[in-house]
């Protein structure tokens, strides 16, 4: 169950607006001065304070300068809403921050060199809005903006995405059938032998889970949470038939779990030409299927007795590879260390596959040699700091 | 931190050396022929406790020994570290750790009751309240001349200093079964802890017939308490699980301690100086039907959940800040300019400023009907080094306090169930325990009226 549920961030723009702009209290401007966190009314003072209206966006940056610096947003408009700091000429980013409710101020650090700057700024039912250019002269160069990624630009990539999901699903229902199948005939040896494919093959599909709903805690959930444990009713699918596959359940006991782990499959493979892929969630999945390898297959926390999660994560990568495929073309011009991401992936996924022996077998994680199990921990932690950034610039934005 | 009323800090001049160089017969002459013999050191002991002491006593006692006195700076530097906490009063209706802010550092210890037979219970009981009262006043330990090791380990130097100790007791439903014939008094709704969808709770870390949660000002403070009531408890009690934690000075001065996901927590809590708020949500009443002896009570939730620091440093701040619904920089409400502000969701009905699954919206909706489901919550962070793929293994010893877990904890805990937050986060132990009521006086003990 590598789920990770999506965070709807906070990028819808306010339903209504507030029926007027919170006063700053007294007290709260003193202790934010205090704290050196300016804001409101007093930080005015202490300049940098950028503010936002309804009919002026970013008017305030008095006298700008080059280098590190927390510029304040004050949003002193009525309703919520985004703003950005970008390049003037190609609408670039430099900094943003989102959801700045009305008379509220937020922090936005930024690193700017010589160049053009102007806000922009994304107000709910409002149009957006550019507000004035700012220029800093000389020769200082600072950090580069990323062009925003938008919702149209991630369509195509969702839809192959959509498309790979679709193709798996169909190799997933045969096989688990044949799992099925091989559990109601009676043979254990058979099913052991088809549980890890089948498995794998919905393992590779790791993206998709934030659309799968339901049927990922039908088709792939833990134990853990359930009151019964791994006897409790609700322990369903691929973990529950490893437990008893692997811990000498009978074939009597076990073709209900299969056969309904069969059925979840066909559930979702109806249901999924229907259901959309999230947007955001194809860049937030380029860490998170990892991040949930890590966590629960390296662990060996989701070993229900085969010994294989190591091959899990095997999949795990083939699924995050997939999404960086579909990804690659907005990627490529915006992530200047995409190729590092790659080296590391590439890293990890050789030092998984060493532990797939001559016979079929995987290594459990417990049985790895410490020094290999080393190093695949910091192969993943690696690849996951490279792939951070991934989700935050391929998060859906409005231009 | 009150500078009121400080405590003797340690012993008088002269004091002894470190321990072990000079209590060994014939040691003392190998530091010095000015190294007090361990006879002195005794006499020396029981001035301490008599007659209080100066503070910088400790430099002083190594001055003394080593013939040369501490540079003033030192002496200064080190007062300034030691930062002298005031005894807290022990006796009282209440037991007096529950309400304070939380200290600087905290133990949490599980036990699991091995007393043969209600008498020894008490006894067991008695001697906790001894040590808790004696430990949290300070003083000197008495001394056993030749007639057994020394009555204390000697970590807060010789005199005990209170660094102000708080020792919390609360028993768990496994007490009340039939071992110690407690079956008919358990206290109303207490009953093993729930397991929530998202925990992944280890049950070796988990429940336990008594708790106990020593904070003070100091590590070896606490160090030293629980050294002290193990060691005299040995035969009627047995650890089961165990947690350290801190809690982080405030960053800036004036706002509100982080947790180690970077945001302040416990910014909104029942107001303590309020006797009305705290009968109404922290303390167990007199009457409806719960067993007269749980009154002064309080009902004590404790989660050990982990935070997946490393995957939560991966994720945007836009993103974690929706999660929380608070700004990371100022701990502002994201719909306010201040810390204190009460975050205003009737007017953002929809979530579009903050989440309506955020942790801090869905944990305390702050209406009418969510009012009584309030929380007294007094949590640390741990840190205690690394889990199985090497990554840091640190969260937050959730804490809190209330008059009923149903209707306080398990109602909010039910309300952030499938939050955003829970992919970052791992409950995996802890249990539900009633904190006794107060010690009263020099007669009284812990769970008294319990035994009655």
């Amino acid at each position: 169950m590598a789920l990770v549920k999506p965070f709807v961030p906070s990028r819808a723009r306010f339903a209504r607006p507030y029926p007027g702009i919170v006063a700053c209290l007294a007290a709260s401007a003193a202790l934010a001065l205090a704290a050196g966190l300016s804001g409101c009314g007093s930080g005015a003072a202490a300049g940098n304070v950028i503010t936002v209206t309804a009919g002026a966006c970013g008017t305030g940056w008095q006298d700008p300068k080059p280098g590190l610096q927390t510029l304040r947003i004050y949003n002193g408009s009525s309703v919520g809403g985004e703003v950005d700091l970008i390049d003037p000429a190609n609408g670039g980013i430099y900094g943003e921050v989102e959801s700045v409710g009305p008379g509220t101020t937020a922090a936005m650090p930024v690193n700017v060199g010589s160049g053009s700057y102007a806000f922009r700024c994304l107000l709910d039912d409002a149009d957006p809005m550019t507000g004035p250019v700012f220029k800093i002269g000389g020769h200082v160069r600072a950090a580069a903006a990323i062009a925003p990624v938008t919702d149209n630009d991630l369509i195509e990539p969702a839809k192959e995405y959509h498309a790979y999901v679709t193709a798996g699903l169909i190799v997933l229902a045969g096989q688990t059938r044949a799992l099925a199948a091989a559990v109601q005939a009676g043979n254990l040896a058979a099913a052991r032998a088809a549980w890890l494919p089948a498995h794998l093959t919905y393992e590779r599909l790791g993206a998709a889970y934030g659309t799968f709903g339901d049927f990922d805690d039908e088709i792939d959930g833990r134990a853990t949470g359930l009151p019964g444990g791994v006897g409790d009713p609700k322990f369903t699918g691929f973990y529950r038939l490893e437990y008893g596959l692997w811990h000498g359940q009978s074939a009597a006991e076990l073709t209900g779990p299969a056969e309904q782990l069969y059925r979840y499959v066909l559930g979702l493979q109806a249901a999924f030409p229907t259901m959309e892929l999230s947007l955001l969630d194809m860049g937030l999945r380029t860490h998170e299927i990892l991040e949930n390898a890590l966590e629960f297959q390296l662990t060996g926390t989701d070993d229900y007795g085969s010994g294989t999660t190591l091959a899990t994560t095997g999949a795990n990568i083939t699924g995050t590879l997939e999404l960086l495929q579909v990804l690659h073309p907005l990627l490529v011009s915006r992530y200047r260390a995409l190729p590092q991401v790659y080296v590391w992936l590439n890293r990890l996924q050789s030092l998984i596959s060493a532990q797939h022996q001559p016979n079929g077998s995987w290594t459990p994680v417990a049985a790895l040699a410490a020094r290999s199990r080393e190093q695949i921990d910091a192969a993943i932690g690696q690849a996951l700091q490279e792939l951070a950034p991934i989700a935050a610039i391929t998060e859906p934005r409005t231009t | 931190m009150s500078e009121a009323n400080p405590p003797a800090e340690s012993g008088p001049v002269p004091a002894p050396g470190l321990p072990g160089s000079s209590g060994l017969p014939g040691s003392s002459g190998s530091s010095g022929s000015s190294g007090p013999r361990r006879r002195a050191f005794l006499r020396g002991a029981v001035g301490a406790g008599l007659a209080g002491a100066a503070a910088g006593g400790a430099a002083a006692g190594y001055a003394y020994r080593s013939g040369r006195p501490a540079p003033s700076g030192q002496i200064a530097a080190d007062d300034a570290q030691i930062g002298r906490l005031p005894a807290v009063p022990f006796h009282g209706r209440h037991q007096a750790g529950i309400l304070p802010r939380p200290q600087r550092q905290t133990a949490v210890v599980s036990f699991d009751v091995t007393a043969d037979g209600r008498g020894e219970l008490t006894d067991l009981l008695r001697t906790l309240t001894d040590r808790a009262r004696f430990l949290t006043a300070g003083g000197t330990p008495p001394p056993v001349g030749i007639g057994a090791p020394p009555s204390d380990s000697g970590v807060l130097g010789p005199t005990v200093v209170p660094d102000g100790l708080t020792v919390t007791v609360g028993v768990g439903s496994s007490l009340f079964d039939d071992r110690y014939g407690l079956a008919g008094r358990m206290p109303a709704g207490l009953t093993p802890m729930t397991t929530f969808p998202n925990d992944d709770l280890d049950p070796a870390q988990c429940g336990g017939d008594l708790i106990l949660q020593l904070s003070a000002g100091h590590t070896d403070a606490v160090v030293h308490a629980l050294r002290d009531i193990a060691k005299n408890t040995r035969g009627g009690m047995q650890a089961l699980w165990r947690i350290d934690g801190f809690n982080s000075p405030a960053r800036p001065a004036g706002t509100v301690p982080r947790n180690l996901l970077g945001f302040m927590d416990g910014i909104a809590n029942p107001d303590t100086g309020s006797t009305a708020e705290m009968d109404s949500l922290i303390w167990v009443r007199p009457g409806g039907g719960r067993p007269a002896w749980t009154a002064g009570g309080s009902y004590l939730v404790v989660r050990l959940i982990r935070m997946f620091v490393e995957f939560w440093d991966r994720v945007g701040i836009g993103e974690q800040e929706g999660m929380i619904g608070r700004r990371r920089d100022t701990g502002f409400p994201l719909d306010a300019d201040s810390l204190y502000a009460s975050p205003d969701y009737a007017l953002d009905p929809t979530g579009d400023v903050i989440a309506l699954t955020a942790h801090m919206r869905l944990a305390n909706p702050r209406t009418k009907q969510s009012a009584p489901s309030r929380i007294l919550r007094r949590g640390y962070n741990y840190d205690r080094g690394i889990d199985a793929v090497g990554d840091l293994d640190m969260g937050l010893i959730f804490t809190c306090f209330q008059q009923d877990i149903k209707r306080q904890f398990e109602t909010v805990q039910t309300r952030l169930i499938d939050e955003p937050l829970v992919d970052y986060i791992s409950p995996f132990g802890g249990g539900y325990f009633f904190a006794l009521p107060g010690v009263t006086g020099a007669s009284d003990y812990y769970g008294r009226g319990m035994l009655a």
